[in-house]
């Protein structure tokens, strides 16, 4: 039990050292969001579970953070994302592609 | 009708203090000018406390009638100690929003958001919004045993009811039930003061008994005056954040 937390608090540290890396790498604000959101989303997930498995008795606590984690990240990702759009935020694209169009 | 309230109640309250200053029994009286024993007074004694007091462990969960009885070392000195001075934040508080409230006034209606929210913030805030009122009362309620209190867990309904502006474009807080629970929790923070003079002898005393440290009932006023100022802000900031988000309808 505590070694499988162990792992998994390795596994959320590693992606969200990854979402920190994608954060910097990204070329627009789009890309900016999707790492730090959908990476640091997982991260903190199987961290905050892997603490739930090494301390079970705090295991309930825990996963009422994980549910309000998986309701706030998106909403607030989307409402970024949408707001930079209708900015009119910079955005990185390849030759010939078109913008798509957002509601 | 309304005036013959008020005017029953300024008479009732202060037949209160009038009877508590000088009706009331010997210990608990009011010294005349001149003689008053300042040993007694809380500076002497809380000086004196540090250092011959009483130092024995305290025990979360398991001491009992401990002084002030809240596990939250803040809460006991900004809730008991120095809840006078707490009374005077909430009145600066009250006085600020008071003043929003004489600038902004008149018929207003929602100013437009520059773009219409979409699904996804509207059903997000929607279910947030609830987590978030429960987060508020929880901190206010358990202000004496964990880090919280009466002052952030108003700012956090006040910022749910915010999130629901901003989420919607219809939504306005009933401004004549934000006023109704500002003034009452205001008047009952006072009128526990009050009931204070009588029953123990000072402004604000904590008079009722405060328990096992770490229970929710708990440290005797304690919960109460929280809950009434977590009340108090919430609505106060709410009603503030209505006259930001609304405009003066013409005409």
């Amino acid at each position: 039990m505590i070694i499988a937390g162990n792992i998994l608090m390795v596994i959320g540290g590693v992606f969200l050292l990854l979402g920190g890396f994608g954060v910097l790498r990204m070329p627009d604000v789009f890309n900016r969001i999707q790492a730090g959101t959908k990476a640091t989303t997982l991260g903190a997930f199987s961290l905050i579970l892997g603490v739930g498995f090494v301390h079970p008795q705090w295991l309930l606590k825990l996963i009422l953070i994980i549910v309000f984690i998986a309701i706030t990240n998106p909403v607030g990702s989307s409402v970024l994302a949408r707001a930079a759009y209708k900015k009119g935020a910079y955005q990185y694209k390849k030759e010939g592609e078109e913008r798509s169009e957002v509601k | 009708m309304k005036q013959i309230v008020s005017i029953l109640l300024v008479a009732a309250i202060g037949i209160l203090i009038f009877s508590a200053l000088y009706f009331s029994d010997e210990t608990l009286k009011f010294n005349e000018y001149g003689n008053v024993n300042l040993d007694d007074r809380v500076s002497e004694k809380y000086i004196d406390k540090s250092v011959n007091g009483n130092t024995e462990e305290i025990i979360f969960g398991e001491t009992q009638n401990a002084e002030s009885g809240s596990a939250n070392m803040v809460t006991s000195v900004v809730v008991n100690y120095r809840s006078f001075d707490t009374l005077g934040e909430v009145t600066v508080l009250f006085v600020s929003a008071l003043g929003v409230g004489l600038l902004l006034n008149g018929k207003r209606k929602r100013k437009n958001l520059k773009d219409a929210p979409n699904f996804i913030l509207k059903q997000g805030a929607r279910i947030i919004f609830g987590i978030m009122v429960v987060f508020g009362v929880y901190m206010f309620i358990h202000g004496h045993i964990t880090p919280g209190g009466g002052f952030p867990g108003g700012a956090i309904i006040a910022a749910s009811i915010l999130l629901l502006y901003l989420s919607d474009d219809e939504f306005r807080v009933k401004l004549s039930a934000a006023k109704a629970v500002e003034s009452t929790a205001g008047s009952l923070y006072v009128i526990v003061g009050l009931l204070g003079i009588v029953l123990a002898g000072y402004f604000l005393q904590n008079f009722l008994p405060t328990g096992t440290v770490g229970e929710v009932i708990s440290s005797g006023v304690i919960p109460i005056v929280y809950m009434l100022i977590g009340l108090k802000v919430g609505s106060e900031l709410s009603s503030v954040i209505d006259g930001f988000l609304t405009e003066e309808v013409e005409g």
